[in-house]
């Protein structure tokens, strides 16, 4: 009785169903079922139908799509005279050397054997200035010499984690996790509060430089590791980072090479002017993108592929080929593993980095077999080549 | 003999603009109290150094400079140093220079001339040579620490009245005609470096540069309109000695340089010794004959 009962429940909701379906829009009592076929249908009409274009749409002061890194916090304490005797200072570095001596360093371990795929992490360095190098067959080469600073991990976000401050568009395939490190230690006492809590996590003394770079989740270190120069290899190639030197505001000849104009022969206040910048009739405008005076330098530039040609260990100082590296001397760059295709290293690289010492075993220079060391003899041209 | 140097510095800086930018002027004279401490006296030696080996002094530009990269360039040089010897030589010395060419593998090529400029700071630095071959003017500059560079001789070790001989491109060939088979005059140790006081005569106009405006004084008379010296006077910067900002930024200073000088001291000298000791054996060998 009760099993009849409910058939023709459901019998009777079918046909309240298709009832409901044929007065659909009338109705104002929804069921779960319905939205959803109505919500097909819905689509298959706006898939045919294009609506017309709605002018002043737009938002005046949209919300900024940028949004800062969370390491990106006040920096510099406001200097306040604390008017402490010299027997506080001293007590007060005590208690810091206390703090940050207690941290045991961090071993590294590596059971990931490296593959091509596979993205390590890069390291802060400063630019410290540019010699010529030789080469074993007496070429003159210019290298740039980076030193590599006291690079510590400070805090690793997982693939899930990083929320990056700008979205791409798309689908990101293997998701790359993200590795803050820290460089040149500093007085902890000049940073403010919030920018020391950044350093908490790994127990490292806080640093003056911090810099973000995203490695393959097996090429993640731990926190609180130290990477030396010996990260790199030499005769693999990098793309260095760095900030151009700032120019300021710049004419056209000098921010963009333009020849300018004669000096003589009736030139009159157009010298190291620019000339046309557009033409008429159709294109009667200024097309975006012409070349024109503006602000010149002080942006970040990537020169990619540079050859690493000798490698001081005791100084951590990689010496890299070419002369052209954004950035005075002095300033910070940011080294990484070449992203040129062409240039990727084929031998394998030390996964997640050098865990060796770097004591008596390790040379103190390491040279690309192309060049020459200054303490090997003069170069003799073979007479049989 | 300080003393002597000392007049020489405040003339090579009354002289020179661009010549002599690395070595600072701003010694202070020590006179009566020279002789006073050793300490001193070691100082002074130190400091003499600057004249010897001015390239070890780094490029006084404040935007290049960098103390570990100085270093590093400097442990370069000395390495670079125990293979060869690069004797002491100043410009207006005549030097005889051997190197590998790749176009002749297996021997070494020899040039002979005056070194007309001597420049660069580190291993960038550099010397050019210039001889008349053949009634054709040649000049090879030659880098100090290029590694293909067998020997360098210096066959008479001397000065000029200037910082740069370069007006030599616009003098008579005789004056820079050198034999490149000449014999390497031996200097007896201890004796100070002469000074060539020869006036070289120009030909006449056109130039290469304006020689008139350099205030030369190792040319005879130039032979030139009233109206040349007139603008010779006006374009003229002598009130530039006097601004020590200038010249602070365009030199090292001595504190600086005693560092370094002191630093490099007990290399050197090893480096001097292993050098005389070269040199003994090679005045035994008995010079073998050319055809």
């Amino acid at each position: 009785m009760e099993h009849f009962a409910k058939e023709n429940g459901r019998r009777r909701n079918l046909l309240f169903c298709t009832l409901w379906l044929s007065m659909a829009l009338l109705s104002t009592n929804f069921s779960k079922n319905c939205f959803k076929i109505l919500e097909d249908a819905f689509l298959k009409l706006s898939a045919t139908y294009t609506s017309p274009q709605i002018r002043d749409r737009h938002v005046l002061n949209p919300k900024p799509r940028l949004r800062n890194p969370t390491w990106f916090i006040r920096k510099q304490r406001a200097e306040t005279d604390e008017k402490l005797t010299p027997e506080n200072e001293g007590f007060i570095k005590e208690v810091v050397q206390d703090k940050y001596n207690q941290t045991q360093p961090v071993e590294a371990i590596s059971n990931v054997e490296w593959t091509p795929n596979l993205q390590r992490t890069g390291l802060i360095a400063r630019k410290i200035g540019i010699y010529p190098l030789w080469k074993k067959d007496g070429k003159k080469i210019q290298t740039t010499l980076l030193q590599v600073l006291d690079n510590h991990v400070i805090r690793y976000y997982p693939p899930e984690e990083y929320n990056p401050p700008r979205k791409r568009p798309g689908r990101i395939y293997n998701k790359k996790a993200c590795l803050l490190m820290g460089a040149e230690a500093a007085d902890p006492s000049t940073f403010t509060k919030e920018y020391c809590g950044i350093f908490k996590q790994s127990g490292v003394i806080p640093k003056k430089t911090l810099g973000r770079f995203f490695v393959s989740p097996n090429a993640a270190l731990p926190l609180g590791t130290l990477v030396n120069a010996m990260h790199f290899q030499v005769g693999n190639a990098v793309d260095v980072r760095g900030k151009t030197t700032d120019r300021g505001f710049q004419g056209v000849m000098k921010r963009h090479g333009f020849k300018g104009m004669p000096a003589s022969h009736g030139v009159t206040k157009t010298h190291r002017r620019g000339g046309n910048i557009g033409g008429g009739g159709e294109k009667g405008r200024v097309w975006p993108g012409t070349k024109m005076p503006g602000h010149m330098g002080n942006r970040y530039r990537v020169a990619k592929g540079l050859k690493i040609l000798r490698i001081n260990t005791s100084h951590n100082v990689l010496y890299v080929s070419g002369q052209a590296i954004p950035g005075e001397t002095n300033s910070i760059v940011y080294i990484y593993d070449t992203k040129l295709p062409l240039r990727k290293p084929v031998n394998p690289l030390p996964l997640p980095t050098y865990l060796g010492d770097v004591d008596e075993n390790v040379p103190e220079n390491i040279y690309d077999e192309s060049i020459h060391s200054f303490s090997d003899p003069t170069v003799v041209y073979d007479e049989s080549k | 003999m300080f003393q002597s140097s000392l007049k020489m510095c405040v003339r090579l800086s009354s002289t020179s603009r661009e010549g002599l930018r690395r070595i600072s002027s701003s010694i202070k004279p020590v006179g009566a109290h020279s002789v006073r401490s050793k300490p001193d006296s070691l100082k002074q030696e130190i400091l003499e150094y600057r004249h010897v080996y001015p390239e070890f002094l780094p490029d006084p530009k404040f935007e290049f400079r960098n103390s570990v990269r100085e270093k590093l360039e400097r442990n370069d040089m000395i390495a670079r140093r125990q293979n060869i010897d690069i004797p002491e030589f100043y410009v207006g010395s005549i030097m005889a220079v051997e190197s590998s060419d790749p176009h002749t593998p297996g021997k070494t090529h020899r040039f002979v001339g005056i070194c007309i400029q001597r420049g660069g700071c580190g291993l960038r630095a550099h010397f050019t040579l210039r001889n008349v071959i053949d009634h054709q003017g040649v000049e090879v500059q030659y880098e100090m620490y290029d590694p293909t560079i067998h020997k360098v001789d210096v066959l008479k070790l001397e000065k000029r009245l200037d910082d740069e001989l370069l007006y030599l491109r616009d003098a008579l060939p005789e004056y820079s005609t050198f034999d490149p088979n000449m014999e390497p005059e031996i200097l007896s140790e201890g004796t100070s470096v002469p000074v060539n006081t020869i006036k070289v005569k120009l030909k006449p106009k056109p130039w290469l540069e304006r020689w008139e405006r350099k205030n030369l004084q190792g040319v005879q008379d130039l032979e030139l309109d009233e109206k040349f010296y007139k603008k010779a006077e006006e374009v003229a910067t002598p009130w530039e000695k006097y601004d020590l900002m200038k010249e602070y930024m365009r030199t090292i200073p001595v504190e600086e340089q005693t560092e370094i000088y002191g630093e490099l001291q007990t290399k050197l000298q090893k480096l001097n010794a292993q050098g005389k000791k070269m040199k003994r054996k090679r005045v035994f060998v008995k010079p073998t004959k050319l055809a």
